[in-house]
């Protein structure tokens, strides 16, 4: 009798479903994971960080001094409610946490001023949070004091900037496409990861290897039923966006989701492998956490790829979730199409095709 | 024989991991439509013996008919005319028994009306009519074992091999459980049949006892218990009964005339010396402070025949 290896299917697609609708814990999971993230990554994160407590030692006391303080604080990024007397005293409060900047103005402030000379203030910036002090930093570029606002710039050039996009510069905008490949990636991996070692463990992986199923028919059965729940997944996080936090898609929507289809392939064979190899469940869950860490963190979707060391960003490259999030931002934010992302969809193509390799490799060897 | 008359018949069948040596050159034939028993300590090879015969491993060496088929180079169909019953409940909890009848019906092939029609049947072979929607993680322990019965026979395999079908499960449903293997075997199924329990054995047709990967005996029950190696010779088997049989079997067992000794119910069975008499036997019992005994020949049990020839094996 001739081996057909797509025997049995449908069986399986359809007993996956049913074992899906029936694991409350997973399902709870895939539906209330996306919910929690968004909201976490588009209300906690903010890069534009505003509101920065902090304290000012007036030795000048003088109405430009005031005004100065005055306009700072008018810029929202800082916030001066607390005074001090003596600098000591201010830069005990920035150790102690309840300010992050300090400014000293000089005695003799007022006046440089009215004579315009450069007057000079003293800054105390707490770097122990890079973003907060990045901002506090720059807030003090655009001020100016004295009566004369518009004090002109010692360089030649007047750069006039455009913002792309997202022209105000919004987090929820940079942050949930990104999220929509994160929260596939992680779902969709641990979901399929416990499938084969949950059979394995419960024996009924024995008595589907002694029936004629085919390789190919419990391979694709467990497979198909997640692509179904992986457009929900991304349907879910792109409503949540659009309406949370009016995140709109740019490009192409039936694209979007063809584009990311071998990501989402991709990750559930890399589930599916980790099901193989891995001897229990836990083992399973473990791994799966292991593998969408780095992902995180490198792949671009919170820190920019550019700034990473040479070898990081080449290892970034072969991380799926890489090629996801750019082709996410490209489609949802910047209106690209496949003619502009078509090298990140052949990476994930190829990376997919791989993890599906893999994963068939490392199946059970007595289902041929 | 031949293969009309035979489910299986293996010749040198061996498996080796490495170094070990699972199974080492097999030889058994089963009967068509026989109970035959597969017996061996744990470890002793009879899981990989079944594995290769599912079709699930690859023979070493050596050849395997089942059903016909080679299960080296069409392993498809013998999976196809084969069920399988396995040790511990491997169907899904989480399905109700008709869901889990209807995808394994499904795996192997029945579709529709024909599915219908043998989930039917075996539903009603094996009484499951109350419990058709229950899922089958609540189900207990005797009835997961007639689910997992059903669903081996849902595609009318001609084989069924059945690996400690009765492991932890009540004596009430044990002996429910043979009672339809002797209707299934009436009904011209044949029935592989792996046990620890003696009895069990018993009701074989046949058994093939299987120690450190090597087969050691084979036969019919009655065979294997005329055995010259399980009553050599000069020695013949007593049942001894006395009001208490452990401190019996404490004054007889050391006795230098005895030479093998156990409790089976409520009697002391020894197997002694021919030439030991009664009266030897019943002065060791009596100095023991036991009275009111009476000594009888008996035939050795099955666990005698496994106990004597697994110690005449161990023993150089």
């Amino acid at each position: 009798m001739r081996a057909n290896p797509f025997r049995g299917l449908s069986a399986v697609a359809r007993k996956e479903v049913k074992h899906l609708l029936r694991d409350r814990a997973s399902l709870f999971m895939a539906v209330l994971m996306p919910v929690i993230q968004v909201c976490l990554y588009g209300y906690a994160i903010d890069f534009d960080v505003r509101h920065i407590p902090a304290v000012v030692v007036d030795f000048d006391r003088t109405r430009e001094s005031r005004e100065y303080i005055q306009r700072l604080h008018a810029t929202e990024y800082i916030d001066f409610d607390t005074r001090a007397d003596t600098e000591g005293e201010a830069v005990d409060m920035l150790r102690s946490g309840r300010a992050r900047v300090a400014v000293v103005v000089p005695p003799d402030f007022a006046r440089n001023v009215a004579a315009g000379r450069r007057a000079q203030i003293g800054v105390f910036v707490d770097g122990s949070d890079s973003q907060v002090s990045l901002r506090a930093r720059t807030a003090f570029l655009g001020v100016q004091a004295g009566s004369d606002v518009r004090v002109t710039t010692t360089s030649m050039v007047d750069p006039r900037i455009t913002v792309l996009f997202n022209p105000n510069s919004r987090t929820a905008v940079f942050m949930i496409p990104g999220l929509i490949g994160l929260v596939l990636q992680i779902v969709l991996t641990a979901l399929t990861s416990s499938s084969i070692v949950r059979e394995r463990e419960q024996g009924s992986l024995e008595q589907l290897m002694v029936s004629p199923v085919g390789k190919f028919g419990l391979i694709l059965g467990k497979l198909l039923p997640f692509l179904v729940l992986a457009a929900g997944e991304m349907l879910l996080i792109l409503c949540l966006g659009y309406f949370l936090f009016d995140v709109r898609v740019a490009g192409n929507f039936a694209l979007l989701f063809l584009l990311s289809f071998p990501f989402i392939v991709g990750s559930l064979s890399l589930g599916l492998f980790i099901s193989a190899v891995a001897q229990n469940q836990a083992q399973a869950l473990q791994l799966s956490i292991v593998t969408f860490m780095p992902a995180m963190l490198i792949s671009g979707f919170i820190f920019p790829r550019e700034t990473m060391p040479g070898f990081l960003q080449l290892l970034s490259s072969v991380i799926p979730l890489t090629h996801e999030v750019n082709i996410l931002r490209g489609v949802i934010v910047r209106g690209a199409g496949y003619g502009e992302l078509w090298p990140s969809f052949t990476a994930l193509f190829a990376l997919s095709v791989l993890l599906l390799a893999a994963a068939s490799a490392k199946f059970p060897k007595s289902i041929q | 024989m031949n293969e009309e008359t035979l489910a299986i018949r293996t010749t040198g069948l061996t498996k080796r991991f490495g170094e070990f040596t699972a199974v080492d050159s097999l030889d058994i034939s089963v009967r068509r439509g026989s109970i035959f028993g597969f017996l061996g300590p744990n470890g002793s090879g009879k899981s990989t013996c079944i594995r290769m015969l599912a079709g699930l491993l690859l023979p070493t060496s050596g050849t395997a008919f089942v059903n016909g088929f080679n299960v080296a180079k069409d392993p498809e169909s013998v999976k196809s005319t084969i069920g399988y019953m396995s040790q511990s409940f491997a169907l899904y909890k989480d399905l109700s028994v008709s869901e889990n009848l209807d995808f394994f019906g499904e795996v192997y092939g029945l579709k529709n009306e024909r599915l219908r029609k043998r989930k039917d049947d075996v539903i009603e072979l094996l009484a499951m009519q109350p419990y058709v929607d229950r899922r089958a993680g609540i189900l207990s322990g005797g009835w997961r074992q007639r689910l997992a019965l059903a669903s081996a026979l849902l595609h009318e395999p001609d084989l069924v091999f059945l690996d400690e079908p009765t492991a932890g499960i009540d004596p009430v449903a044990r002996r429910d459980l043979w009672n339809l293997l002797f209707q299934l075997a009436a009904e011209g199924k044949t029935l592989f049949v792996t046990t620890h329990y003696m009895d069990e054995a018993e009701r074989c047709d046949d058994i093939a006892y299987i120690h450190m990967s090597r087969l050691m005996v084979r036969g019919t029950p009655i065979d294997l218990k005329s055995l010259p190696e399980v009553s050599p010779e000069g020695t013949r088997r007593l049942a001894v009964e006395c009001p208490s049989p452990a401190l019996g079997l404490a004054a007889l067992r050391d006795q230098p005339f005895s030479l093998d000794a156990t409790l089976v119910e409520s009697e002391v069975h020894l197997l002694v010396h021919a030439n030991t008499t009664d009266e030897e036997i019943l002065q060791a019992v009596r100095a023991a402070g036991l009275d009111d005994v009476s000594i009888r020949p008996t035939t050795p049990s099955l666990e005698d025949v496994f106990v004597s020839l697994t110690r005449s094996l161990n023993s150089p």
